[in-house]
Order: structure tokens, then C-alpha cells, then sequence
């Protein structure tokens, strides 16, 4: 820290100091935070999926053939972390007062416990969760591109994306959902295809769960889309058309490549809710992750720690789709088009 | 710059006006194959809700000319120029391009776009392509070129505005004057019959509108028909064929540069030629 500071009061009294080409001490310092933070970044990211994805393939694939503990069962033993517990709260009970660190760390190893307990029906959830973010997303995207479209360009259609995207923004998740599920003869329908629930096909729940979120999820895509599609100069369009373009043709290969670059902040704050408001499947019994957390500690009432430890997980989700959108927004970026560059970029002067 | 309305004024050039529609819409209904003028506007009128832009225009182009249009703002040039490029629909009167009615109903306005190149005052290159892809996205898409060939195009396009080194650039990491030049290569590449140009140079500086000039001087030493809305009187006096002088929606009066700048037959166009002569100098 005072490396940096020295170098940041050496740049001020001599201005030559700071126009040298070669790197100041204080940006090899930040260069190095950087190369530690990404790393801890990647590492972290394959703790995680290396975790979620060995689970998966171990459950569904592997456990089959009688190899390790069985399906759903933790690859590590508790009895570790349960020991640690027992002898940090015995200490903490000796120490008195002074005692009180240990007692957290013995919380904390107590939580580990119930970690390595528990990892595999969080696990499993996860897969449900992510599965149900993943297609609904880019389903609801699917619709929300020409929904937009239709709003900023429709004429007298755009009506009707009106009506679309205000009523479902207008009514509650929980309340559409219930009422593809109770409300419409879709179980039926679903029911009668011989696949649905059967093997690896998961049952007419998760179906409807995922045509809730994508409706939903559409009407909210779609609006931060036309925001995007509005930022796009009048002028790309009139330009495109001039060439000899048609509309249609000017708005695919002009204005939408341009409007995707800058919904993509927007889009993936939607992304980022979708991850967390698919815990509302639970509702209609999809077994995802909220509702095998919520399950687990109703029945262990370890509120506290099961609430933290699925937390650690969404939170997992989360960062990793930021992660990763933050990369694509990066790959796809062009000159003077939105993004963030050249404005965290100090003075060169 | 706002000229006070005279009634004297206004009431010869509706007089003119109407002359010169009487004298126009007799020959053509008869002769309408004749292809000597590439470029025939007839009493053309366009709104915008309750303000009539265009209020009868009539104006007759051949293959080579250089018409200039000149006028007010707010006087209907940038009008005329999207109701040519059929940008903008018009509310009645016809437009023909060679023999081609652009204003039929059975026209497709994307073919007669491809044959109209334009220029824009904002310039408007698309912001997510680079100046080659800028060029050879008509190319692929409207002209259904290969890959290579749109290339090899765009490249010449933007050898001949001399930017052949900017062609991997993206609009926003080029001057004001590159980005035009790239346009007006853009508009090139789809081989038009007219280009239109509409205040080319008016967004950028002084010092950068010379290097459009200078392109678009070499266009008419090629021959390219052109129309022209600029304020830059340099290249009126120096390139022009005609000169067209509009005011509120209508021709004022229409003649060889020399006459027009020197001695205008009507005080309006006078007092707007001297008035941007104050503005300039």
C-alpha cells in the first residue's frame, strides 16, 4: 500500500516521472492485485463448478455402478468438522469470556459439517436451478427480442407488445405461476407425453416452471431491450436503408447489433434475478435449490446455517453469470459503443 | 438569416412557380420514355402534419449535373432530398429516375435506394463496423456479394477517398471528416446513379470539410450526377451546373452559378447570397 502511495507522490512532483512510457511502480502494484484477484477469481469458480459438476456426473452417471458412497451421498465424511466443533466449543467453555472467537469458529465448523452433509441435495437443486435460469433466459429472450422490436418499430402493432409486457410485468410471478399450474389443463397435457417425468426428463412441474419464467422473464427482457433499442441513433436506420436495406434488414443487421452491446448490463441484471426468483418454482414443487434448502432445514432446524450455506451457493450462480456476461460484454465491445472503457482510465496527462 | 416575407416576393414566385408546372406537366404525359433528364421532379408536395414543406416543386436533372440547392433553413432542401431517396413519402406530385416512376405505388423503394447513394449531414456510419464493413455490408446483403468480393470493393471504395490505411477502424476512432469520406464511399460502392448529399460538411470543421471537398470535387471531374444541399459556396461556384434557390417549400429561382451569385433575378435569392456571404467572411 505505501508502495503505491510513494509512487503516487513521486508522479505529482515530477510530472516527467508519470509520461515515461514504461509502467510506475504503482501500476505494477495494481497489475499485480489484478493478476492475484482474477486468479483467486478463476480458482474459486473452479472449486465451485468443479464441485457442482463432479456432483452431477457422480449422481446420475457414476454412483450407478456401484462406485464411491452412492447417490446422494457426500464424497468427504462430517466426522472431521463435527470433531473440530466439539473441541472448539469446549475450549471456547474453558476460556470464559475470551472463549467467545472460538465459539464462532466452532459455529462455523458445525456449518461446514452440515456443509458436507447437505452438498449433495443442494447440488442437486442447483442443477434444477440453473437449468430452469438457462432455458428460460434465452427462451424469454427468444421472445423479448422481436417483442421489443414490435414496440419501438410495430406501428399500430406495438399495441399489443404494450398490453403483453404490462400485463405480465403488472402481476405477481407466484400468482402466474399457480395459475399454469393449478388454473390451465397444462399438467394434463403434459402428463399424457410419455417422456415427461420419465428417466432423466424431469416432471410437468419443471416444464411449467419454465414457461412461467420465460413469459415473465420476456416481458422484463423486453423492456430493457427497447431501452437499448431507443439509444440507437434514428440515423443507423435511415442509413442502413439508404443502401438499399429493407427495415426489417436495417433493424438485424444495423440497430440489433448494436442494441444487444448495450442491453448487456441490463440483461444480465435480469439474468441475475431469474437465478433467484427460480426459487419461486418451489412453489409449484420443482425440487430446485431454495425448496431442498427450505426442505433441509425445516427438518433439521439448522435455520441459520442452512440459509447461509444455500446463500453460498446462489451466490456462486450469481457471480458466475456476472463473471461470465462481464466477458462477453468485453469480447463483443467496440469502439465508442457503450461500455465502460476510457472512463476508469486515469488521465494520461 | 430569417428574411422578411415580402409580399412581393412570395406572390412572384408562386406566379413562376405555377408558369413553369404549366410549361413541365404539358410535354412529359406525352413523352414519358424520353430519358433525357435522369432525374424528373413534378410539383411535388410533402406535410409534416399541418406545415406544408414542399409546396409544388418541379426540377429536372441530367446524367453529369451538378444541381446545387441552396436556401434558408427550413426551406424544404433536406426534405426534397429524403423524397428523392424515398426516405420520406410524399404527399402527392411523381418523381422519376430515368424512366422509372419512384413514386408508383408498384416501385420498390429498396431498388430505387440502391441506385440513389446519399450522404448525411450526421454522417451516420454505422457504429458497430469497421469503415471496410461499413462498405461491404450493402454490398453482401443488398448486392449479395461473396465475402471476398465485397472486400476487394470496399477497398477500392476506400482507396479512392484515400483511406485505404483506416480500413479496419471503427467510426468512433476517426475524424469527422475520415467518417464522411467513408459515407460517401459507402454510398459509391452500391454504384449509384445520383448521389445526393445533404449539408456533407456542415457537422464538421473548416479544416476537416476540405478533405470532403476534395472528394467530391473529384466526383464530378468523374461525372457523377449530384445534388447537392450545402452552404459551402466555394463548391457551388466551382462545380455547380445549377443552382436551385428554395424558400419556404418552393424553387425561387433556378440558373448556371454565374447568374445566380452575380445577378439573381429575384431580391429574395439576392438577399440570401448575401447574407451567407456575411456569414462566411
Amino acid at each position: 500500500m505505501t508502495e503505491g502511495t510513494d509512487a503516487t507522490t513521486a508522479t505529482e512532483r515530477d510530472p516527467v516521472a508519470g509520461t515515461e512510457p514504461g509502467p510506475t511502480a504503482r501500476d505494477r502494484l495494481r497489475g499485480s492485485f489484478d493478476r492475484a484477484g482474477n486468479l483467486l477469481t478463476v480458482l474459486a469458480g473452479l472449486v465451485f463448478w468443479g464441485w457442482l459438476l463432479a456432483r452431477w456426473l457422480y449422481d446420475w452417471v457414476l454412483a450407478g455402478s456401484g462406485i464411491g458412497p452412492g447417490a446422494g451421498e457426500a464424497f468427504l465424511s462430517p466426522a472431521p468438522f463435527e470433531a473440530l466443533a466439539a473441541s472448539l466449543s469446549s475450549a471456547a467453555g474453558s476460556l470464559g469470556p475470551l472463549g467467545i472467537p472460538f465459539g464462532w469458529l466452532a459455529s462455523a465448523a458445525n456449518a461446514a459439517a452440515l456443509g458436507v452433509e447437505i452438498g449433495p441435495a443442494l447440488a442437486t437443486g442447483a442443477w434444477y436451478t440453473v437449468i430452469l435460469t438457462l432455458s428460460s433466459i434465452v427462451l424469454g429472450f427468444c421472445i423479448a427480442v422481436p417483442l421489443a422490436i414490435l414496440r419501438v418499430y410495430g406501428g399500430p402493432l406495438r399495441w399489443l407488445a404494450l398490453a403483453y409486457t404490462e400485463l405480465i410485468r403488472g402481476t405477481p410471478l407466484l400468482a402466474q405461476l399457480f395459475v399454469l399450474y393449478y388454473g390451465l389443463p397444462l399438467s394434463a397435457w403434459l402428463n399424457d407425453l410419455s417422456i415427461v417425468g420419465r428417466g432423466f426428463v424431469p416432471g410437468y412441474a419443471f416444464w411449467i416452471a419454465i414457461l412461467g419464467f420465460t413469459i415473465n422473464g420476456s416481458a422484463y427482457q423486453a423492456e430493457y431491450i427497447r431501452g437499448a433499442l431507443e439509444t440507437v441513433d434514428e440515423g443507423q436506420l435511415t442509413a442502413a436503408r439508404a443502401i438499399g436495406l429493407s427495415k426489417f434488414e436495417g433493424i438485424r443487421h444495423v440497430v440489433l447489433p448494436q442494441t444487444l452491446r448495450y442491453a448487456i448490463p441490463a440483461w444480465t441484471n435480469e439474468l441475475v434475478y431469474l437465478i433467484k426468483y427460480s426459487s419461486l418454482a418451489g412453489f409449484i414443487t420443482v425440487p430446485e435449490l431454495y425448496y431442498r434448502g427450505s426442505d433441509i432445514a425445516s427438518s433439521t432446524l439448522e435455520y441459520t446455517s442452512v440459509f447461509g450455506l444455500l446463500a453460498i451457493v446462489y451466490l456462486g450462480l450469481v457471480l458466475s453469470a456476472t463473471n461470465v456476461m462481464g466477458r462477453v460484454e468485453r469480447r463483443v465491445a467496440v469502439p465508442g459503443l457503450g461500455g465502460a472503457e476510457g472512463r476508469q482510465q486515469e488521465p494520461t496527462e | 438569416m430569417t428574411n422578411p416575407r415580402t409580399d412581393d416576393g412570395d406572390g412572384r414566385t408562386a406566379d413562376d412557380r405555377r408558369g413553369d408546372g404549366d410549361e413541365r406537366t404539358a410535354p412529359p404525359s406525352s413523352a414519358t420514355a424520353a430519358t433525357d433528364p435522369l432525374l424528373r421532379i413534378e410539383d411535388l408536395h410533402k406535410s409534416y402534419g399541418a406545415e406544408e414543406v414542399l409546396r409544388g416543386v418541379s426540377l429536372e436533372i441530367d446524367r453529369g449535373d451538378v444541381e446545387v440547392l441552396v436556401g434558408p433553413s427550413g426551406s424544404g432542401k433536406s426534405t426534397l432530398l429524403q423524397c428523392l431517396n424515398c426516405l420520406t413519402e410524399i404527399d402527392s406530385g411523381h418523381i422519376y429516375l430515368g424512366d422509372t416512376e419512384v413514386t408508383a405505388s408498384d416501385t420498390d423503394p429498396n431498388e430505387i435506394r440502391q441506385q440513389i447513394g446519399m450522404v448525411f449531414q450526421d454522417i451516420n456510419l454505422f457504429a458497430h463496423l469497421t469503415a471496410r464493413k461499413n462498405i461491404t455490408l450493402g454490398l453482401r446483403k443488398v448486392r449479395g456479394m461473396s465475402a471476398e468480393a465485397a472486400r476487394e470493393r470496399a477497398d477500392a471504395e476506400l482507396d479512392r477517398v484515400g483511406l485505404a490505411d483506416q480500413a479496419d477502424s471503427y467510426p468512433a476512432q476517426l475524424s469527422g471528416g475520415q467518417k464522411q469520406r467513408v459515407g460517401i464511399a459507402r454510398a459509391l460502392a452500391m454504384d449509384p446513379e445520383v448521389m445526393l448529399f445533404d449539408e456533407p460538411t456542415s457537422a464538421l470543421d473548416p479544416e476537416l470539410s476540405n478533405e470532403v471537398l476534395t472528394v467530391m470535387d473529384e466526383l464530378v471531374d468523374e461525372g457523377m450526377t449530384m445534388v447537392v444541399v450545402t452552404h459551402e459556396m466555394r463548391f457551388a461556384r466551382g462545380a455547380a451546373s445549377g443552382i436551385t434557390f428554395l424558400a419556404d417549400g418552393q424553387i425561387v429561382e433556378r440558373g448556371p452559378p454565374e447568374r445566380l451569385f452575380e445577378n439573381p433575378s429575384h431580391e429574395r435569392t439576392a438577399q440570401f447570397f448575401e447574407n451567407i456571404s456575411h456569414d462566411h467572411d
